[in-house]
């Protein structure tokens, strides 16, 4: 077995240790005996995406996200839009999520058309979203707690029909109201969670990769790893978390 | 100002620094008291990501050395109030200063708020990288703070990198008067940059070409579509003589002046902080003499390439806060020639950053492939997430030890036959260092 992962935009959307999640996938298919070969798409460059299984897209500067949509405009767009429409696995987080949606509006008020793939949209707000925060994702029937550090202004509304890949227990999320969490439509994951996510989240990333080689294998499996330091890493995180929303309560209460 | 000084007194005897509290108070007391007490000063201000304290400590030397009594601000705390408790306590009884020099290590997000009080002869940007997310934002934003503070004293006197495409750049934008640093050679991996913090021109967007590196993102870099390009530099490395573990030897244009210099400190980034403090020490007027002496006699400061010797051993302590300075103490490490144990202290703190995620973004595969490269320790309060990347280096479960408590690590690496090497960030810096301060019986830093 063999996948194919295709990073988008690397040069750009690289902020927050953005290689760490292709890193981790990479590795957790090798750990288990099956192949995969990284590529990448960058600004200018055309290629056919039918060929790749899993894609991946980081956060970037809003500066540098300027001259991307310029890219996105073009075939790449309908490229991107057609793959996620075939059911194809995507990893999108932060500004690469936000990109997924039809437009971004900036706290002046003025709109940037986005991707337009997925029914979701993106408001920029004053406050930056900012700190470690835990949100629990449901995947056939299992759940798991996903823990991640948020870094963000903009706030993200999903369309009526759209399921959220999570519901916050602590942190802001999507908007830092309705309790949302990113996004998952078909074989698409978004959300906000830098960290990078996936090497401290093994069950999450098990469920990417597992779509992607469903979709490619049908009935394949993937054999459990033992996690061990992962799972250290997860859990001091969702302590430090969990243990500060506790507090936050705690004060909450006192007035 | 007597409350300020009182303050730090009493911090001070009860055994605790005292940096930025006694700031504070005076603050509250007087918001502008940093004005009253810098005034008349000559202040020399260093700001940017990466080199700050050391090349203070070379600029205080360079002073020092010209028979110029100088005020710094040397304990890392380079925020407005530890900078105003500094200045405070540097006033006589009348509350004017005693000293007529400052050099001020200032924080990139501080300098609006310090240049209007301070009103510096010089201003000086080292670099510009990806640091600190949480705090700062992007490095766009953290430019755009800089650009505020410059702004708010045009007639400073700009000191600028000429090889970092976002710290050269902030000419265009502002009225000061510039000169220009850098390096006109090629040095180390002049392979092209996977990941960099200055892939596009700021002035149109071009994705950037590069003749040569430097380091990192710095080199002799132009923009193809609209002609921006690396100024030439009035103070610049011409020749890279030599390079070792120990120091550097390079031949150094200052105007029209050529000549050899040495620089007291390894690795490429000290080159850069040596010319730093050169250009911005000719600026401010100082003899090259005393700057080429202050360069050579460049000393390890406070957690930088510091190094203790414990009974037969040495240890070197490498603070490292940003994937750049991680990547650079990579290569230095593993350019040793003896086998080394090896401890990455990750916290994080406020003054660290809350979010760790840039360790990912530097290049520990070296460190982990390296074949001199024995025992690795991790500690501190992210100790987990950095045994998690480096197991995701390639390094095996077995041969990562965790280790969260600071003096229980130094006694555990000790044991070892091993050169060691310590690689901190800023928090589990201060820790780290206390506790060998207390196995080797040095000083402490707030006295030094």
């Amino acid at each position: 077995m063999k996948l194919k992962i295709c990073h988008l935009y690397p040069e750009t959307l690289n902020l927050y240790g953005d290689r760490g999640n292709v890193l981790c996938m990479k590795k957790r298919l090798e750990w288990r005996g099956i192949d995969c070969e990284v590529d990448t798409l960058s600004i200018g460059e055309t290629k056919d995406l039918e060929g790749y299984d899993l894609f991946f897209m980081g956060g970037g500067q809003d500066f540098e996200q300027e001259v991307l949509l310029r890219d996105l405009d073009g075939q790449n767009g309908s490229e991107i839009r057609r793959a996620i429409h075939n059911g194809k696995t995507f990893l999108c987080i932060c500004g690469g999520y936000q990109i997924l949606g039809s437009h971004y509006e900036t706290k002046e008020g003025i709109r940037c058309a986005f991707l337009g793939a997925i029914d979701l949209y993106t408001v920029g707000g004053e406050k930056r979203l900012i700190g470690n925060y835990a949100y629990r994702m449901r995947q056939d029937r299992e759940e798991c707690i996903v823990v991640g550090f948020e870094n963000h202004s903009g706030r993200t509304y999903l369309g009526s029909g759209v399921r959220p890949l999570g519901t916050v227990l602590a942190g802001y999320g999507n908007n830092g109201k309705d309790h949302t969490e990113g996004v998952h439509f078909k074989n698409v994951f978004g959300t906000y969670s830098h960290g990078p996510v996936l090497p401290k989240n093994p069950g999450f990333c098990d469920c990417i990769l597992k779509t992607a080689l469903e979709y490619k294998y049908p009935g394949a499996v993937l054999t459990p790893l033992e996690d061990r330091f992962e799972k250290k890493a997860h859990d001091a995180v969702l302590e430090q978390v969990l243990g500060k929303r506790k507090k936050r309560r705690a004060l909450t209460w006192q007035k | 100002m007597t409350a300020c000084k009182t303050a730090r007194r009493f911090l001070n005897r009860t055994g605790r620094g005292g940096t930025a509290l006694p700031g504070k108070i005076a603050m509250a007391l007087d918001p502008k008291v940093l004005r009253e007490a810098s005034r008349g000063m000559q202040v020399i201000l260093v700001t940017g990501t990466n080199g700050k304290t050391t090349t203070c400590r070379m600029l205080e030397k360079a002073l020092e050395e010209s028979g110029k009594d100088c005020l710094l601000n040397r304990s890392g705390a380079n925020l407005l109030s530890g900078i105003t408790a500094e200045f405070v306590c540097g006033t006589d009884r009348k509350g004017r200063p005693e000293k007529p020099y400052a050099v001020i290590e200032c924080d990139e997000g501080a300098l609006k708020q310090v240049v209007p009080l301070v009103h510096p002869g010089v201003i000086l940007v080292t670099n510009l990288f990806r640091d600190q997310l949480d705090r700062y934002g992007e490095v766009m934003n953290t430019r755009q703070q800089i650009l505020n503070g410059i702004r708010l004293s045009p007639e400073s006197l700009l000191c600028l990198n000429a090889d970092c495409p976002l710290t050269a750049t902030l000419a265009d934008e502002v009225k000061n008067p510039v000169v220009f640093y850098g390096i006109d050679v090629p040095a180390g991996d002049q392979t092209q940059r996977k990941i960099s913090d200055a892939k596009y021109c700021v002035h149109c967007g071009t994705v950037l070409s590069f003749a040569h590196y430097t380091y990192a993102h710095m080199g002799e870099w132009a923009c193809p579509s609209c002609g921006n390009k690396r100024p030439c530099p009035g103070t610049a490395v011409s020749a890279i003589l030599d390079m070792n573990p120990d120091f550097s030897l390079v031949e150094l244009r200052n105007g029209d002046r050529v000549r050899e210099i040495r620089i007291g400190l390894p690795a490429m980034y000290n080159l850069y902080n040596a010319l730093a403090a050169i250009c911005a020490g000719t600026a401010a007027g100082l003899p090259s003499e005393a700057l080429a002496e202050a360069s050579g006699s460049m000393s390890a400061c406070f957690g930088r390439m510091e190094g203790f010797r414990i009974g037969e051993k040495n240890l070197q302590m490498i603070l490292v806060k940003n994937p750049a300075g991680l990547d650079q103490a990579a290569e230095f490490v593993t350019g040793s020639r003896e086998e080394y144990d090896i401890a990455f202290c990750l916290n994080d703190k406020t003054a660290d950053g809350h979010d760790i995620s840039w360790i990912w973004d530097a290049d520990l595969e070296k460190v982990v492939k390296d074949p001199h490269r024995k025992a690795i320790y991790v500690s501190g309060s992210r100790a987990e997430d950095m045994q998690l990347r480096l197991k995701y280096a390639g390094a095996g479960e077995e041969e990562i030890i965790l280790e969260k408590k600071p003096d229980i690590l130094i006694l555990r690496m000790i044991t070892g036959t091993r050169r060691l090497f310590v690689l901190p960030n800023y928090t589990s810096m201060l820790e780290l260092r206390k506790e060998l301060l207390k196995t080797t019986g040095g000083v402490e830093f707030w006295k030094g």
